[in-house]
């Protein structure tokens, strides 16, 4: 009875909204032009270059910022030396290419096993064929570094609110929004107090992997069997020795699956933070998306995948080899050490022949298929959008005229005071009043920074994305949980769909359908089916069998179990998904702001590249922090009430 | 009755002995403000209601009781009695709300951190329903980790563990791991590092609950075998009231965190204080728990009362071979003073429950 109350009223809501947006349309809607400031945003943009100015006299700079930011140079170029750049006087890193790829083998040799090391040096070998040695060492380099320093700080963090309901519940609200941020937000603030350069970008990418180490970190000492550390502390136990016989043994395999979260996140981050600076991989891709090369986008692309795969399986190997607390017998304990002892004497062999022989030290150039994979991805580009026009531009077309055209009209072309009630009344419907009164907070805010119109463009494109993704999503979905052999077929990509960088997925979109928002809008939604689909797979899988069963045993049809047993049962899975689903799509539209989706996400973009819109790139960040908490509060709340 | 009273206000501690364990006025009320229940009138509230008004829960409410050296004092309800607060209150993984528990005369709900681990670590221990082993530690370190926590070096803390490994039957399992392990074997791994400690007093909480029936009944005579051999004090929880009866010197009734009734299991059956105690011990086979005396009664007219004589403290089921045969009622009789009669009529009506 409430649930058709509530439904009848988000159509009275709505109907309402068109009307009213019929009778106003244009007018109200303030909107500014792209190099228009506003008195704040100017005035914000003084802040920044007063700030800037500062850098060498402010006692904050001398005493806190330009410290910190000459120690994580200094950490950072270290590691570069190593393997990257060249070290000292010499003309090549302390460790050549040859080098390198012995390191990579023999770690991952050791920690898991021979599959795992052959995979991981093939994808290695592939990005020096790529062309992209020492783009691939930087962003290791980088990776390596922030990976380090974050789990300096995020492991001891975790413990500490794995075991303190004080701490957890200080840093919960510092956790959540960290997951709501978008990697793109991040970047200019920090820009502004450790300067363009490889110290931002480390810190940039700790801020983002940080939270992702406390969060798995306190849920793995969390969620831990009480019954041994209750047996632990009833023998008189202290809490040192209770952390480290108990608690961080039996939690070592979930803390190791963090440091494989923490990896992946700090790699997407690093890529992405090539656009303050980073060193890597990043580079050639921002490089390529702005000339709209795609074949050249492929190239870097590709190492990016391959880095990818290989910190991923590589972790996750070591991680699996944590399962069982079970060891092997003596014997194969034996023999394991003597296989290690030998490769790593090969190793320690291959990084001097790396420093003594030049071919081993440097990357052959020879040895070089970048213009080929240029030449066949821009062939294949090309064949597909002339040969399949009717599908990209005519899938795009119809997107874009059916669905988004109505929907921004309806959302940044109406009277802002229209369009900022009807979001509030929906949020009252679905979420509640508490709710509602903080979306009317967080939208004025919006309003009060001057880029309304281009945040409801983003919104806009978040939620037809959003929109697509959950058709997608949800069908997959159901097949993933229903079916096993659909999960085998599916998981591999499902796994590598969410631990690649969301940059990458750009490129090909792209290709297929040039500068537009409806780029951005397809890339988020690759981007974020996987999340989509694991989420809702699971919800269907957690179903009670017994359920099923009594519905068969009833007689239902497989439509039937489908819509009237597991889809209501997952109902809370499919809400947290949408959730999700919508977060991962707004960090991937903004990031659109590249291949010309507009909105909040292209100001951002174009405050870091012109000191002028510097201060209105700073607002757009704060405003799409703002857009993510208002969606995300609303999805939450309308999951909560279920 | 007169013994009734006496076992239930004083602990049964027949010796003269100080008690080993010794709770007086316990209380344990989760919620706002939990010391206004202790004690107040609102605490005779059934749970619901108490609830309803103050937002509290008391789940164990004014317990009080004594457990002599050796004894085995077995404390029974059913989930949501409060049982596991109550041994959980005793050894302070729970701190109590209000009241005092005395361990060899020590007040321990006194005892500061380090005096409450040194206790721990010397002077009793504990076994945990879910085991609670350590999944990454072989079974001898499993047994040998209160030694380790202590300081005790490896080479003698090993010797301990082994000594203790051949205690409680796992010879030849000192190197696996407990995953390796069923459930039975487990709680014996449970069982020897709760003993490896040699403590005074062992707290077992429903050890057996996990395990099924089968290993249970083994696990149950392995209990009562290792506290012939050691005499080990035991404070035993359970909801099984058949296990209660085999382990137990004495029990407890636990119903909504309150003890309704401690005594023996003879007194228990023969005598349930009400209802509630009843109907737990309906199902309970009198002839194996009561003794003739209870069955002793003045002879009828014309019936012999030259039969045979039997000890008053002879378990009924013991003594219905001999009565059975015999064609003469049998005379009870206490230290030498006659009691009264028992016939073979007697015993049948009370194995069929007729009487």
């Amino acid at each position: 009875m409430t649930h058709l109350k509530k439904s009848h009223l988000l159509i009275g809501v709505g109907l309402v909204w068109i009307t009213l947006s019929r009778i106003f349309q244009g007018d109200q809607t303030l909107e500014l032009a792209t190099s228009e400031n506003t008195s704040f945003t100017s005035s914000v943009g003084d802040a920044a270059a007063s700030i800037r100015g500062n850098r060498t006299k402010g006692a904050a700079f001398i005493y806190f910022f330009n410290p910190i930011r000459a120690a994580i140079t200094g950490f950072v170029e270290i590691i570069r030396s190593i393997i990257s750049v060249p070290s000292g006087n010499s003309i090549i890193p302390v460790i050549g290419w040859f080098g390198v790829v012995a390191i990579v083998a023999f770690t991952v040799y050791a920690t898991s096993r021979l599959r795992t090391a052959i995979l991981a040096v093939s994808l290695l070998l592939a990005c020096g064929a790529l062309g992209m040695w020492q783009f691939t060492m930087d962003t290791l380099a980088m990776t390596f570094a922030s990976v380090l320093l974050s789990l300096l700080v995020g492991i001891p963090v975790g413990i500490w609110a794995g075991r303190s309901d004080r701490v957890l519940k200080i840093l919960t609200p510092f956790l959540d929004l960290a997951q709501i941020l978008p990697t793109l937000v991040y970047l200019a603030p920090l820009a502004l107090f450790f300067l363009i350069g490889t110290a931002s970008a480390t810190i940039a990418t700790m801020v983002y992997s940080i939270p992702i180490a406390i969060r798995i970190t306190a849920h793995a000492i969390r969620n831990l069997n009480q019954s041994p550390i209750e047996a632990a502390l009833s023998m008189g136990s202290t809490p040192k020795q209770t952390l480290t016989k108990v608690q961080l043994p039996m939690a070592k395999q979930m803390i190791i699956l963090g440091i494989n979260q923490t990896v992946m996140a700090a790699l997407s981050f690093v890529v992405i933070a090539a656009l303050i600076g980073a060193p890597g991989l990043g580079k050639p891709v921002v490089d390529a998306l702005i000339i709209r090369n795609v074949g050249q986008g492929f190239v870097a692309g590709f190492a990016v995948v391959f880095v990818a795969i290989l910190l991923d399986r590589s972790t996750s190997a070591a991680a699996k080899a944590q399962e069982s607390f079970i060891p092997l017998t003596s014997q194969q304990i034996r023999r394991g050490r003597i296989k290690v002892g030998l490769s790593g004497l090969l190793a320690i062999a291959s990084i001097f022949a790396s420093r003594s022989v030049l071919s081993l030290a440097v990357w052959p150039g020879s040895i070089n298929i970048s213009q080929q994979v240029e030449d066949v991805t821009n062939h294949a580009t090309k064949w597909i959008t002339t040969n399949l026009y009717i599908f990209t531009v005519g899938f795009k077309d119809f997107i874009s005229n059916w669905v988004l055209n109505p929907l921004e009209t309806l959302l940044a072309f109406s009277p802002w005071f229209v369009t900022l009630s009807a979001i509030v009344l929906i949020a009252a419907v679905i979420g509640g009043i508490r709710v509602a009164m903080l979306a009317t907070g967080l939208l004025t805010l919006i309003v009060l920074s001057g880029l309304w119109h281009e945040a409801m463009i983003t919104l806009t494109q978040t939620i037809v994305a959003t929109l697509l993704t959950m058709g997608i999503g949800i069908t997959l979905g159901i097949w993933v949980g229903r079916s096993s052999r659909a999960e085998k077929v599916l998981r591999p990509f499902l796994d590598a769909g969410q631990t690649l960088p969301a940059f990458v997925y750009l490129i090909p979109m792209l290709g297929l359908f040039g500068p537009t928002r409806f780029t951005a809008i397809a890339t988020g939604i690759v981007y974020s089916i996987p999340v989509v689909v694991k989420i809702v797979s699971e919800g269907i899988r957690s179903v009670p069998i017994a359920m099923i069963e009594a519905a068969t045993v009833a007689g239902s049809t497989v439509r039937q179990i489908i819509t009237k047993v597991q889809l209501p049962a997952a109902k809370k899975s499919i809400l947290l998904a949408t959730n999700q689903g919508m977060i991962f799509v707004l960090a991937v539209v903004v990031i659109g702001g590249f291949v010309g989706s507009g909105g909040l996400g292209y100001l951002v973009i174009l405050g870091g590249s012109k000191p002028e819109m510097q201060g209105k790139g700073l607002v757009a960040g704060f405003a799409i922090l703002l857009l993510g908490v208002t969606i995300d509060r609303i999805a939450q709340a309308s999951a909560r009430r279920t | 009755m007169v013994e009734e009273q006496r076992s239930a206000s004083s602990g049964g501690a027949s010796d003269g002995r100080p008690p080993a364990v010794s709770v007086r006025g316990l209380w344990k009320v989760y919620g706002p403000n939990p010391l206004s229940i202790v004690g107040s009138p609102d605490a005779t509230l059934s749970r619901s209601e108490l609830r309803a008004k103050t937002g509290c829960t008391s789940a164990v409410s004014d317990v009080s009781f004594d457990v002599a050296p050796g004894e085995v004092f077995v404390v029974m309800g059913l989930s949501g009695s409060g049982k596991s607060t109550l041994i959980r209150c005793l050894t302070r993984l729970v701190e109590p709300t209000a009241g005092e528990v005395f361990l060899d005369g020590e007040d321990i709900s006194k005892a500061t951190p380090q005096r409450l681990r040194e206790l721990r670590r010397q002077h009793f221990s504990m076994v945990f329903q879910h085991f609670g082993l350590l999944p990454h530690r072989k079974v001898i370190d499993n047994i040998a980790y209160p030694l380790e926590i202590n300081g005790m070096k490896k080479a003698e803390r090993h010797a301990r563990a082994n000594e203790v490994i051949e205690l409680v039957g796992l010879h030849g399992y000192a190197h696996a791991f407990p995953e390796q392990l069923s459930g039975g074997m487990q709680q014996r791994v449970g069982l020897a590092r709760a003993l490896a400690v040699d403590p005074q007093v062992l707290f077992l909480d429903e050890p057996f609950s996990a395990l099924d029936p089968l290993i249970r009944r083994d696990m149950q005579q392995e209990v009562i075998r290792l506290h012939r051999e050691l005499g080990k004090t035991m404070v035993f929880i359970t909801h099984d009231l058949s296990e209660a009866v085999k382990v137990g010197d004495r029990i407890a009734i636990m119903r909504d965190g309150a003890i309704v009734q401690i005594g023996t299991p003879e007194e228990l059956v023969a005598r349930p204080i009400d209802d509630y105690v009843a109907n737990f011990v309906r199902d309970i086979a009198k002839s194996h728990v009561l003794t003739l005396k209870y069955l002793a009664r003045p002879a009828l007219s014309g019936e012999d009362i030259d039969g045979p004589e039997l000890a008053a403290n002879m378990i009924i089921r013991d003594a219905a071979e001999i009565i059975l045969q015999t064609h003469k009622p049998v005379r009870v009789s206490e230290n030498g003073k006659f009691l009264g009669i028992v016939s073979s009529e007697d015993i049948l009506r009370l194995i069929s429950g007729v009487a």
